[in-house]
């Protein structure tokens, strides 16, 4: 019986114009958005691809100089795209696309996008993920809305529930007819981009993250349909349902996200950036500990000496000042590590607050799920600067180590060759597997399903009560 | 048009009657003064930030100064390394130029989270603060800000549209339409009176939201400057209301069933608001992108190894980034001026690319000025951008204004280096302040001008194409 009324509904939407029009505009900028997605990710992959190359060779290609010298010139890291990264950008815009690795300093993540672009683009990026986002529930709004209460209105209601059809059973064949009119529309672009992704370069590894996008959209999908059938079996006419249901997406969709912003930069907020940079320029001069750093390598040099037996450190069969500088660098990565450590706490806070919302905004629940798949999410960038500062810390303390061991004491003309530079390991950004991903995503999941499974029971319920009003 | 003051005074009568009505119009008031208040408490903290940016910077000027001063009052062996304007300009001072927050700055928070509101200014080349970034969790700047510009444009239409979608065609549903046409009232009239009464009372709540917003937000109401921009902020508003008013009454006028009504016009809403604004915003891009800052980053390395590599041939490099191990008797500004070799050897090789940033900026800048003209929701942002000062524009005259400080303020410092001349005590006073030459309301107006036409023009245009339907418009 649900497969009858699920056929019928089909058929009724299929041939029905009234979401021709909410269905064209999806299908356009869905279109529209993956196929400039597949255009971006081959230019800006080229071309992050070749800068990461080019700023290797400078460094190998450096002439005679001083290890640390090498170690000021630094590198940069350049933060690699994936396909999905264009499928969804998240925070891609507003964060920085490389950092300068040098000695003495953590920097941030420079060049972000949203500099080059007018206000226009705070509005929203035509992507996929915004399409699916705003557009989809809109037309499964549109779809469902005149489920009960316009089968009611138009006095179809009765005679449907007379031929044995109990309302539990219409609500899920409507739902069923609904969701199979849904996967024409929209099924072949989704499947269309899961094939590109395949075919890109680098992409297969990325076809699980896909499909679990997939997965998702439809989940969201069917939260917004169960909740318009459980408000239109509830609701007396079909106007109200869809001005209950529009008024419902708008405020989840675009009210919360901003409150859940600035309610975030309220209760949990961030350093400004010059009192940031203050608090660890001081923590840097007086010791993270209290102890200045000229004790510290004071009491280094009485450890060494004392280690090799010697008196000055010109009787040393190292060059001291590479223990110095090493052991500065160490002393600020502790700073560093205090201070990125604190305010990746506050973002964590923001974030935290953001799920809370996403419980009642099934829109945020799916961005936070979506961009988390999709690589552009704060936690993904995080990893790639830490893993970018990890790398500095290295090359770093290699430049140091070989000042140390490879000079004569106090020896400060000494300087090192191609060979040097040439024997530090390239960086490459090493994505957390899908695995890791999915267990971040507890919560988002979580709260989706929490809206699925409430969204069911509410519609169930309200169509149960159908049968009463008419008796 | 028999008919248009008793058909308003009765809707007058309803309205006020009606609970649902100022349910609504209550919940709006609430969300703008909402959106006020956090409007208020982000710029309170912009003006706070900005204003004590230079006071540490003050403290070492002066304690600078007045080593000058002491050394010039007893000037006995090397002068103190304040004296030297290499160490000054090139690694000790540097000077904040702050953009301060314009009147109205709280009721739209535009592009103030993207674009820096200060720079913090040294001799060195300009590309070194250009891109320097604020401390903000990403998250937040993608959500966007719940301001007075959000509540304008994104959810005040939503209201109308609840509140107008079945302004003629329940008449019709209930059958009272052809009571009232049966009256002998023109059809006209009777959609103009009944869209009147609304308009009116609309007109009120935004002139009471907007009074509320700018009692909440601004510190000082006895400004001139606030008040012509006021009167420009609820033109723009006044318009983009009247526009969603008259697209319903166009809606109407298509002869539909309610629901049909609602649904249209939830599909505007989409396109206007949500469709037109991310295609125009990536015709802009695609067609104007901006030039690649990775190739920026490594074309800058490559002429900085150049340098330095010069720079090597005649001086130790390993001194170069610890000029402190070169001993006592090394001349501060014979290095610095080698700092400065190479500074602008950088500067050299950027300047193509960072004039080709600029140039995309302006012409992308240029689309988009042309193709808001699209949608009524991307003028009224424009617009309100426009007044509040958060929009691109004034953030590029900023940069632009910056750049020509940096000159002056690099000026000072290395006319002195190449000259081999040092800093006097007196001389400190003379170190040039930045002040942002702000925009008049002339200028603010013809910023504002483009859009606010563009949507009188739409609203009048839709106005009277629907008005004229009316009289046609079938009573059964």
């Amino acid at each position: 019986m649900i497969l009858t009324v699920a056929g019928k509904e089909f058929k009724e939407i299929i041939r029905d114009g009234r979401i021709k029009w909410s269905a064209a505009i999806l299908a356009i900028m869905l279109v529209a958005a993956l196929s400039t997605a597949a255009q971006r990710f081959a230019d800006i992959s080229a071309e992050r691809a070749s800068a990461q190359e080019v700023v290797n060779a400078q460094f190998a290609a450096q002439g005679e100089k001083n290890p640390h010298a090498a170690a000021h010139y630094g590198l940069y890291a350049f933060k690699p795209v994936t396909p999905l990264s264009f499928f969804d950008t998240g925070i891609s815009s507003y964060t920085g696309v490389s950092i300068w690795l040098e000695a003495h300093k953590k920097n941030d993540a420079e060049g972000e996008p949203a500099r080059d672009t007018t206000a226009i683009a705070r509005f929203g990026e035509l992507t996929a993920a915004f399409t699916l986002q705003m557009l989809l529930p809109l037309l499964v709004i549109l779809l469902a809305f005149p489920a009960f209460a316009g089968e009611r209105e138009a006095g179809t209601l009765r005679q449907v529930l007379s031929m044995q059809v109990s309302p539990v059973q219409l609500l899920f064949g409507k739902a069923l007819g609904a969701m199979a009119a849904l996967a024409v529309f929209i099924g072949p672009i989704l499947l269309l981009g899961l094939i590109g992704l395949l075919i890109a370069p680098g992409g297969a590894a990325y076809i699980g993250h896909g499909v679990t996008i997939v997965l998702i959209y439809t989940i969201y999908a069917m939260i917004f349909l169960f909740l318009t059938l459980a408000v239109s079996a509830n609701l007396k006419s079909a106007q109200a349902t869809l001005v209950a249901m529009v008024g419902f997406w708008a405020v989840s969709s675009f009210v919360l996200p901003r409150a859940a912003s600035d309610l975030s930069r309220l209760l949990y907020p961030t350093p400004t950036a010059v009192a940031f940079d203050k608090a660890v320029e001081e923590a840097i001069q007086s010791g993270i500990d209290g102890v200045s750093p000229a004790t510290r390598i004071q009491q280094r040099q009485e450890q060494t000496l004392a280690l090799y037996d010697a008196e000055s450190v010109d009787e040393l069969p190292i060059n001291f000042q590479g223990v110095i500088f090493d052991l500065q660098e160490k002393l600020d990565n502790e700073v560093f590590d205090k201070f990125y450590g604190d305010l990746h706490n506050i973002f964590e806070q923001q974030t935290g607050l953001h799920q809370a919302f996403s419980v009642g905004s099934p829109r945020m629940a799916v961005q936070l799920a979506s961009m988390e798949l999709s690589g552009t999410s704060l936690n993904h960038h995080i990893d790639f600067t830490e893993q970018a500062e990890q790398y500095r810390r290295e090359l770093i303390e290699g430049m140091n180590r070989d000042i140390t061991f490879n000079s004569a004491a106090g020896q400060a003309d000494y300087r090192a060759g191609p060979e040097l530079w040439a024997s530090v390991d390239r960086f490459a950004y090493d994505p957390p597997p899908l695995g890791a991903i999915l267990t971040r995503l507890g919560p988002s999941f979580m709260v989706m399903f929490l809206w699925l499974a409430l969204s069911i029971v509410a519609g169930y319920l309200a169509s149960r009560k159908v049968k009463v009003t008419l008796g | 048009m028999k008919g248009f003051g008793s058909v308003f005074t009765q809707e007058w009568v309803i309205l006020k009657h009606n609970p649902a009505w100022w349910l609504s119009l209550g919940l709006l008031l609430v969300l703008t003064v909402l959106a006020a208040l956090n409007g208020a408490a982000r710029t309170e903290q912009l003006a706070g930030m900005g204003g004590g940016l230079n006071q540490d910077e003050m403290v070492t000027q002066n304690a600078l100064k007045a080593s000058v001063e002491r050394w010039e009052a007893n000037p006995e062996g090397n002068p103190p390394p304040a004296a030297s304007p290499g160490a000054l300009g090139m690694s000790v001072l540097s000077h904040y130029a702050v953009l301060p927050p314009t009147p109205l700055a709280s009721l739209s928070i535009g592009q103030t989270d993207v674009q820096p509101t200060y720079y913090k200014v040294t001799a060195h080349p300009a590309l070194t603060f250009l891109n320097a970034t604020e401390i903000q969790n990403p998250l937040n700047v993608l959500a966007g800000s719940f301001d007075v510009a959000f509540v304008i444009v994104f959810l005040l239409p939503i209201f109308i549209v609840a509140l107008m979608f079945d302004l003629m065609s329940k008449e019709k549903e209930r059958g009272t339409l052809s009571l009232v046409a049966a009256h002998g009232v023109s059809k006209t009239a009777f959609i103009l009176a009944k869209g009147a009464a609304r308009a009116l009372m609309i007109f009120v709540l935004l002139l009471a939201v907007g009074l509320a917003a700018v009692v909440i937000t601004e510190p000082s109401l006895a400004d001139g400057v606030l008040w012509a921009r006021f009167g420009l902020w609820f033109v723009t508003v006044t318009l983009y209301a009247f526009f969603w008013f008259a697209l319903a009454l166009f809606v109407n006028a298509l002869n539909k069933p309610s629901v049909t009504n609602g649904i249209i016009l939830a599909n505007l809403w989409l396109v206007f608001v949500v469709v037109i604004p991310a295609l125009v915003n990536i015709a802009a891009t695609t067609i104007y992108p901006a030039p690649s800052r990775v190739e920026l980053t490594t074309e800058m390395r490559e002429a900085t190894e150049i340098a330095d590599q010069e720079a090597a041939e005649s001086r130790e490099a390993y001194f170069f980034d610890h000029p402190e191990l070169a001993g006592e008797d090394a001349n501060a500004d014979q290095f610095y001026l080698q700092v400065l070799a190479t500074d602008s050897a950088v500067e050299r090789a950027v300047e193509p690319l960072l004039e080709e940033f600029s140039l995309q900026a302006e012409r992308r800048q240029g689309v988009v000025d042309l193709l808001q003209f699209v949608s009524p929701a991307i003028m009224t942002q424009n617009a309100l951008n426009a007044i509040s000062g958060t929009g691109s524009e004034r953030f590029a005259d900023f940069t632009a204004q910056v750049l020509t400080f940096h000159e002056n303020w690099r000026g000072f410092f290395t006319n002195r280096i190449v000259k081999g001349t040092q800093m006097t005590a007196a001389e400190f006073d003379d170190i040039p302040v930045f002040a942002y030459e702000d925009w008049t309301v002339s200028d603010v107006l013809s910023g504002a001008a483009g859009p606010v036409t563009g949507l009188a023009l739409f609203v009048l245009v839709l106005a009277v194409w629907s008005t004229r339907r009316y009289s046609s418009y079938p009573v059964v």
